[in-house]
């Protein structure tokens, strides 16, 4: 008995051991769409099976009891089931995946910004793009003036972003303040970029309405992520027709160090292309920078980016607002330190945070005369971000700024003027996926100024909107403050921050080739310095009672597919801007907005010639400027702009070693561009003012390059 | 009685001990799954199979190495460039998982070395010099992990051959690294029988395909 008892059991036990269960179904998405290659498997054993192409699995299991069942799917969340085998013999299930959010078509917060970068998939522009651009010659910032949104303003060289002066666009490094990021400037002439393209692999930049994050800028910002460990030893010397530069990298395990030095000399250079202003010493500098990278921990990565520049130039100006010319020499001395720490801090915490050095010091000699002017910032940031739960992410920071500006005057006598300030900010922000197709941000940003003694609150806001698979709608709105210029500041301390509201609406479609997008917007200035006479002493002379307005649409169209091996793209921009500020007797156009700004880059490859070409058209409706003569404020208006430039990058091998022969050549068409008059301050004997036109140094410029990877 | 109870004692001790067993059957009948595998569907059928592996294997790297090699086959057939990606993405997944298991074993550094340049042809003009560095290094790692592992020669003759002339790659370059790649593939015998163990096939093909546009 107790041996058939016994059999019973164990033919029982062995028939349940080899009794299978079956399982059957579907997997679909939530729109009942099948997911063809799902996988669906329970998580203790190896048996399992792929979804078919109408979605359908099938498999046999011979596990027991209380199981979890599991089925995956590339973008989508996996799916986790509990469930008991021991009575059915046969289970038929239908399982709906939801998507996962961090796929490349949901919905990306962007209104107000363009985004170049070489690691994030979904953006406009890559860093290369931005180096090859030929009307750029290589700066960063000239490449972002063939975006919509930035006016062509010829003798100034830095960015003036929807009716905004270049002041209310401030750079960023890694998320830190770049206090000096132009080289230092002559009168009439233009400037460029401190930073070469080729040291950062992302740039962000925001015409408007951008992040609580970033503080003190009234008009845009450009954030420049510099590049991540290099995985690659290599150097490289070029020679060029303004001078040679060299560099090298150098890695370990979990860190690399690359260092770049370059000495600019433009003598050669102002030889070969004629020039239309006298320098009495050409343009000279030389520049290194430093960039360490350190991996720390699992997710941890610090950064060391270190930069001085050492440049001078002289040259016979002339003056004409007192119609005597000038030896202007001007030196400069900047560097520029930033350390910055970013990790996750556990699953669900990440730390940012960096500190960042800048001094910078410029001096004019006038004749006699001269003008010394140090600016010092030291800057501490650390910012936190915590996921709340798939959908909600939420940031806060705070951020203090020290900066003391000093101004050294000779002029017949010994003047000095000193002013520090110590600005707190702190911000928070949180974004919200209400779904695949709905984001909303919603953040503020306070400061503290002790120089200005006031304390501002600002909100900003954007939310967007998919449309269809690859286009989405945006809307942003935010306020934001900026302290008045340095210039105002050294005077009158009193002064309070200047104010601008921003309210963008984008459309836009893009693939991986194609983009087109169309941002309309308003801008409302209040607060804006204001003065009776340029470069008065009295504080009381300035007054924070200026206003401005800005409404204007841009477009923006890039290709690269229609034609082979062939990228182009094309932006157009429209303004309305006007402003009462500064010495303005009443609102008007201020000299730096043109009310249509078109540009046009084209790149191609050409293989059988080893030669990629680009050419960039850009165009520029007049400008106004105050004519003395006629009656009226800001009553002429120049010649509209133009200008095409070219770039030829020829590839080939010298000793067997990849090298790069690059020609530039600016204004092409050798249009005569004026950009404005300069008037003289007291009428000539037949009681007429007298003008010189500002006009570019150069009729055209060449510029050919040697670059040879050691 | 007695006698039963230690055969079932026996039979419960082998059943655990076939565990083993199981993973050999599972991999060796997938691996040679994935070799045999053309289109999309037999490479992701594949890969599921190695994700069920890994889900149970949590100590093993090889399942997770072949899903992974799965996904970057599987991107070379996808032709829409955002699925590309999505498809390289997993894959890069299932690699990093394998690190963090096997973290100095020159084939995962390889996967990587294969990885990566199969991002550039997604976007060449923007995405080749970053890669191709990033490539590079990952090779050279894996050759300083097995100086002997052939398939770090394939890649660099393969890459070197599709590298226009004009960067220092080409036909006449690529030749000699084929055949410094096949004579390390004749002396290459894999750990076990479920280490990788691909490439000489195809390395052979080119190699002669070379060698006959020579004459």
């Amino acid at each position: 008995m107790k041996t058939f008892f016994f059999l019973v059991s164990l033919q029982l036990i062995i028939s349940c051991t080899f009794a299978q269960v079956k399982f059957t179904g579907r997997v679909t998405d939530q729109k009942k769409m099948p997911l063809s290659g799902a996988n669906v498997f329970f998580q203790n054993s190896y048996d399992g099976a792929t979804a078919d192409s109408i979605g359908n699995f099938r498999f046999k299991t011979s596990l027991k009891g209380m199981q979890t069942l599991k089925a995956t799917f590339i973008g989508y969340k996996p799916l986790l089931k509990q469930m008991n085998l021991d009575s059915a013999k046969t289970i038929t299930l239908d399982l709906i995946l939801q998507e996962s959010n961090d796929q490349i078509d949901e919905v990306v917060i962007n209104a107000g910004s363009f985004e170049a970068s070489d690691e994030k998939k979904a953006v406009i522009l890559r860093m290369l793009d931005v180096a090859t651009t030929p009307s750029a010659q290589g700066d960063i910032f000239g490449a972002l003036c063939t975006l919509p949104g930035v006016e062509k303003v010829g003798e100034d060289g830095r960015v003036f972003v929807r009716g905004g002066e270049s002041y209310e666009t401030k750079a960023f490094l890694d998320g830190m303040n770049v206090s000096s990021p132009y080289l230092s400037k002559m009168p009439d002439l233009p400037t460029r970029g401190r930073f070469s393209p080729l040291l950062f692999s992302g740039t962000l930049f925001s015409t408007g309405a951008y992040s609580a994050e970033y503080g003190q800028a009234l008009s845009g910002i450009v954030d420049m992520k510099t590049n991540s460990i290099e995985t690659e030893d290599k150097s490289s010397v070029s020679i060029m027709t303004v001078g040679v530069m060299g560099s090298t990298t150098k890695c370990w395990k979990g860190a690399s160090l690359s260092l770049i030095g370059d000495y600019v000399t433009t003598g050669l250079s102002n030889l070969i292309n004629k020039q239309q202003v006298e320098w009495i010493k050409n343009p000279a500098g030389i520049d290194g920078t430093l960039m360490y990278r350190q991996k720390t921990g699992k997710t941890g990565m610090f950064k060391v980016f270190g930069t001085f520049n050492n440049s001078g130039s002289g040259l016979n100006y002339m003056n004409t607002q007192s119609g005597v010319f000038q030896n202007i020499i001007l030196n400069s001395s900047d560097v520029y330190l930033n350390n910055t720490y970013n990790s996750m801090l556990g699953e669900k915490w990440m730390i940012k945070s960096g500190l960042a050095f800048n001094y910078d010091l410029q001096k004019f000699d006038l004749d006699k005369d001269q003008i010394a002017t140090a600016n010092k910032t030291v800057q501490a940031k650390v910012g936190f971000s915590r996921f709340l739960n798939e959908q909600t992410e939420l940031k806060f920071g705070a951020d203090w700024v020290h900066s003391s500006y000093e101004q050294k005057i000779r002029m017949g006598g010994n003047y000095r003027l000193p002013f520090a300030n110590n600005q707190l900010s702190a911000f928070a922000e949180m974004e919200y996926k209400l779904s695949k197709k709905f984001a909303t941000r919603i953040g503020a940003r306070t400061e503290n100024s002790s120089l200005l003694k006031g304390t501002t609150l600002v909100p900003r806001f954007s939310g967007a909107y998919k449309t269809g698979d690859h286009s989405q709608l945006s809307l942003a709105y935010g306020q934001f403050y900026q302290n008045p210029e340095d210039d105002y500041l050294k005077f009158a301390p009193q002064l309070k921050p200047e104010k601008a509201n921003h309210a963008v609406m984008t459309w836009q479609y893009l693939t991986d080739l194609k983009t087109f997008r169309v941002e309309g917007y308003m801008k409302k200035y209040s607060d804006l310095v204001k003065y009776t006479l340029p470069l008065a002493t009295d504080p009381l002379d300035y007054s924070n009672t200026g206003s401005g307005h800005a409404e204007g649409i841009d477009f923006f169209w890039r290709d690269k597919e229609t034609f082979k091996q062939t990228d182009y793209w094309i932006s157009y921009s429209w303004i309305n801007a006007r402003r009462n500020y500064k010495d303005f007797p009443v609102a008007a156009v201020p000299n730096f907005v043109s009310e249509h700004n078109f540009s046009m880059v084209y790149k191609r490859f050409f293989e059988p010639l080893r030669t990629f070409a680009s050419v960039t058209y850009s165009f520029a409706s007049s400008r106004p400027y105050h004519d003395p003569n006629l009656q009226g404020f800001m009553n002429s208006r120049t010649q509209p702009y133009n200008d095409i430039s070219l770039s030829l990058t020829y590839l080939m091998e010298i000793l067997g070693k990849q090298s790069v022969l690059h020609l530039m050549v600016n204004n092409l068409a050798g249009f005569d561009n004026i950009y404005g008059y300069n008037f003289s301050n007291s009428p000539n004997a037949a009681g007429h003012y007298e003008s010189t036109p500002i006009k570019s140094p150069y009729v055209r410029q060449i510029i050919l390059l040697l670059s040879i990877q050691l | 009685m007695k006698a039963l109870f230690i055969i079932l004692v026996l039979g419960t001790l082998s059943f655990s001990g076939s565990s083993d067993e199981a993973y050999q059957k599972a991999m060796s009948q997938s691996i040679e799954q994935l070799y045999q595998a053309k289109s999309i569907a037999e490479y992701v059928e594949v890969a599921n199979q190695f994700e069920r592996i890994s889900n149970i294997e949590k100590t093993e790297w090889l399942p997770l190495y072949y899903a992974s090699f799965a996904y970057i086959m599987i991107s070379f057939q996808e032709p829409e460039n955002a699925k590309k990606d999505s498809y390289l993405d997993q894959a890069q997944k299932y690699l990093d998982q394998a690190m963090i298991i096997e973290t100095n074993e020159s084939e995962l550094y390889l996967l990587q070395g294969f990885l990566y340049p199969s991002r550039i042809n997604i976007d060449p003009m923007n995405r080749g010099m970053a890669y191709i560095g990033k490539m590079n290094g990952s090779l050279d790692k894996a050759l300083e992990l097995n100086a002997d592992n052939p398939r770090v020669y394939y890649l660099r003759a393969t890459m070197t051959f599709h590298t226009p002339e004009a960067y220092g790659g080409g036909a006449a370059k690529a030749l000699p690294l084929y055949k410094m790649a096949d004579e390390k593939f004749r002396n290459f015998k894999p750990k076990t029988e479920l280490s990788p163990n691909w490439g000489k096939e195809i390395n052979e093909t080119e190699l002669k395909k070379l060698l006959e546009t020579q004459k």
